[in-house]
Formats: C-alpha cells, structure tokens, sequence
C-alpha cells in the first residue's frame, strides 16, 4: 500500500472497516489501479446502509509507444522488432496493418514482427503510440468500486474527473445531502471535491 | 456392524484388489475418481475393517484416510452469483469440503445480498431443504447479518452452519433462535484461500459442518433407517440399468438418509417404487419417492424403523 499516500475505511464496526480495507487492497491491486491513486478515503455505514468512496488521483500521461516495449532493428531493407512484452502486440500490429498494410507486415512468431518495404525513420516507428491506458481508467475505477462496495448496494451516484472522484452506493434512495457527505469525506483527506 | 466413511487413495495399478476386498468386507463404494493414474475411492466400510484395508493396500502404495463427510449432500449457500461472492470464498469452501469426501453443491439466491432487500424464494428453500446441511455464507457486517438471517432462514428444515465476517461470539449472539453451527472471520474476501491461517479457517469450518453432521448422525441412530443409502445406491445401480447412461459425475448421490437418483422423474419413478429389495419387500414401501426441485430428479427419502418397523 505504499503506493497510496492516504488510505482509510471509516465503518461504525472496526472489525468490517478491516474487512473492507482487505477487500479494496486486493481488488486495486487485481485491476492495476494502485498507481493511478494518490488518496482514497472509503466510509461504509451499514445501519443507514451507505457506502461512500472518495479519492484523488495520479496524474497519467504514460502513453504506451512501440520504443516502450519492443526492440527495433532496421536491417538490409527491412526492420525487425523484438518484443518484450505482449500485451501490446495486438493494437500494434492492428496499427501496422493500417499504416503501411498487410503485405509489409509479417509475424514470424511470438516475439518477432517484421516490417519489409517500410519508408519509415527508426524514430519514427519508435514514436507511434500503440495504447493510452487512461482512456479505459475510468471504466476500471468504475467496476472497481462497483466490486468493492456491498453487493446489494445497487443506486448510485458517481463523479468521476480527471483528478478527483466520488462513487456513492445504497440499496435505497440515496439521500438528499450526498453532496454535503462527500465535501465531508474529502476534507477529512485535506482536499476539496 | 458400523460402517464409517473412508477415502482410498492409490495407484490404479491392481486397484481391484482393494474393491473387492472393501466389498467382501461388506462396505460400499460411494465415488471412484480415476485421476491419471491415480485412483481416489470414497467408500463406507466396517470399522473394525479400516486396518486390513491398511495392511493390504500398503504394497499398493495406498493411503487410507478418515473422511468423515463422505455420503453427505452439502448446500454452500452464497448470497450471489456475483464477482463479489465468486469464487471466493464460495468456491474455495465448497472445494475444499469436497475434498473431505462430501458432494457439495452451490445454491446461490437471487436476491440474497443487501440488507433489507434480501429474501429468499420457495424454489431456493426447497433446493436447500434437499440437503443434509446448509452452509450460510454471509457479509462482513453484523448489522446486515443480523437484519437479513431471519428471512434467509425461514422455512428452512435442515442444520445451518453459518460463517460470517463477525467472530464467533458476536455471530452466537445476534442470531436469535440459534442456529446448528458458526465460523467466525469468513465474511466475502476477494482473494484466493491459499495462506496457512487461511486454510486453518477451511479447516475450522469443515470442523463445524463435521460435529453438527455426526449430531444428526446420533439422532438417525437412535431410530435407524430402513435401509443404508449406500446399499440402496448399489441396488439401483445393479437393478436399473438406466442409471449407468447417466452422464453426470455422480449419477446417484448418496445423502444421509437418502439418495437423489438424477433420472427424470416421470419416466423412472414408478420403477422406483416397484424396485424389489428383499423379500418382496419394495422401495416405496419403505421410502418416500419425491420429485426434486433440482432439474427433474428423483429424490428418495429412506423412512426410519418406526415408521416401516423393517430393517434390511
């Protein structure tokens, strides 16, 4: 958890506020989440029943590019990528495909992609972005917080922006000042919604 | 003669030899599972016996264990079917109590989980009610647990074990009338049981399931049944050559004091009822055949002595 500058779960039973900081450990921890979160600060009141999560996020700007994960080595007319990480393999060669087309690309296996013909500078396949992981962030934080809260918690009420959010969840009518609690929740961290 | 559960494990090498010799001693073989070339046999036999079973198997390479759940039909009862209560820890627990030799099955309600939506439909009690156990697996708040078990418990025939987040004491104390059995600290966590003190509490709730079944044990003893499920299980296989079509991995699954025969129920009742035991003595006449609200299964409930006064 050193990743996080400020993590608490605030519950009326310590025992469940344990449980639940468990719970969001591992489940930020599954779905990669742990580096894009500075502060996050999770209140659970089971006797209203609400469930009320907060937090600041890091800023990210890593777009993933070809250099990042892939060894290129232009040779007698053709360049050689080795790749040392495959998760981004797909989206590349999808981009290849469209760039310079099929016939230029070829996969020999796993780790090699060959591209023949190419008019392209070294740099200049070096800096093609082939994946920015922030466009799925939200999404992720989303289904996080979705499996984190108490399963019946089934309304709710998030706000999600480039560097803050607020998920609010009850399985009933969420009340009226939810505003008011989150402002709350966010000063207890030191911060402003 | 008591019969005691028991697991073999071995070679499947000559495997035979140990078969056999469980079925001169008179026990019965519940589930074979031929893994590689490995052979696990679950089975019933006499206990004065389990030491000739170790003596022969020995040479084998065999390995003879006490399982004390074998022949039981166990409910894990998860709230959900949701990410939230899959797969852990309901899959963990329902795994691990299959290793001990019980057959467990996952009920999952459809609208289990929350606090005040939570309820429990007449399909779901019936289903629960089939088994010899109910494993309630529950949240990490008492005040859910508390506000819900009422609900989640009405109608419900049979022991109930339930695990929650809350220790033991406090679960004790918010259930109010009392249930069978309870495991403390196993409320929903999102990762796999795989640390010591982790499988320490597997064990603690194999331990509780374990006592509440030998009590429902000793009370079946003292009005005993009028036949063994593991007898009557051997009958039907020899005697409704159906049963071996069947291509579910246990195609007659023994219970405490029943069977769930998984043929369908408007084909095969009758000849149930009409199977001869001994004697001339039926199966309906000293059993109960129900339709199971599982598929369309057929669920014999073995009637006690006093109700048939005979003992096969």
């Amino acid at each position: 958890m050193l990743a996080i500058e400020y993590f608490e779960v605030e519950c009326p039973e310590p025992l469940g506020a344990e449980y639940y900081r468990q719970i969001t450990n591992d489940v930020l921890l599954d779905h990669n989440l742990l580096r894009v979160i500075h502060k996050i600060h999770i209140s659970i009141d089971p006797k209203v029943p609400i469930f009320v999560a907060v937090g600041i996020l890091k800023k990210i700007t890593t777009r993933v590019r070809v250099g990042d994960f892939a060894n290129v080595n232009p040779l007698e007319g053709k360049i050689t990528l080795v790749i040392s990480d495959e998760t981004y393999l797909a989206p590349m060669l999808k981009i290849f495909w469209q760039k310079f087309g099929k016939d230029h690309v070829e996969q020999p296996d796993r780790f090699t992609v060959i591209l023949y013909d190419v008019r392209a500078e070294l740099k200049e396949i070096e800096e093609i972005i082939v994946a920015d992981p922030s466009e799925s962030l939200y999404k992720d934080l989303i289904y996080a917080f979705r499996c984190i809260a108490p399963e019946g918690f089934r309304l709710r009420s998030e706000k999600f922006s480039k560097e803050k959010f607020s998920f609010v969840a009850s399985e009933n009518t969420l009340p009226e000042n939810i505003d008011e609690i989150v402002r709350e929740k966010f000063a207890l961290m030191g911060e402003m919604p | 003669m008591t019969l005691v559960p028991i697991t073999y494990k071995g070679g499947i090498y000559q495997h035979d030899i140990v078969t056999d010799l469980i079925e001169d001693l008179g026990g019965y073989i519940i589930q074979k599972h031929v893994i590689a070339a490995e052979v696990v046999l679950q089975c019933f036999v006499p206990r004065d016996d389990i030491e000739l079973i170790r003596q022969i198997s020995k040479p084998l390479f065999g390995e003879v264990t006490d399982t004390p759940l074998v022949g039981t039909e166990i409910a894990i009862v998860s709230m959900s079917l949701e990410i939230h209560h899959l797969p852990h820890p309901s899959c963990d627990i329902a795994e691990y109590v299959r290793r001990i030799g019980a057959k467990s099955n996952m009920v999952s309600l459809a609208r289990g989980p929350g606090k005040r939506i939570a309820g429990l439909n007449d399909e779901e009690r019936d289903v629960i009610n089939e088994h010899d156990i109910a494993v309630y697996l529950m949240g990490n708040f008492e005040t859910c647990i508390e506000y819900k078990m009422p609900t989640l418990r009405r109608g419900i025939e049979v022991p109930i074990v339930l695990c929650g987040g809350p220790d033991k004491e406090t679960l004790k104390k918010i259930i109010d009338p009392p249930v069978d059995g309870y495991v403390g600290n196993v409320g929903r966590f999102m990762r796999r049981t795989k640390e010591a003190d982790e499988i320490g509490k597997l064990d603690e709730i194999v331990d509780e399931i374990t006592r509440v079944l030998e009590k429902k044990r000793e009370e079946i003893q003292k009005d005993p049944l009028s036949v063994s499920p593991a007898r009557l299980m051997g009958l039907i296989k020899e005697k409704v050559p159906a049963i071996h079509a069947v291509t579910s991995p246990t195609p007659l699954t023994v219970q405490m004091a029943g069977l769930r025969v998984k043929l369908p129920y408007d084909t095969f009742a009758r000849d149930l009822r009409q199977l001869e035991i001994e004697d001339g003595i039926k199966l309906g006449d000293i059993s109960e055949i129900v339709p199971s609200r599982m598929r369309d299964y057929i669920l014999v409930k073995i009637l006690p002595f006093s109700e048939t006064n005979t003992v096969i």
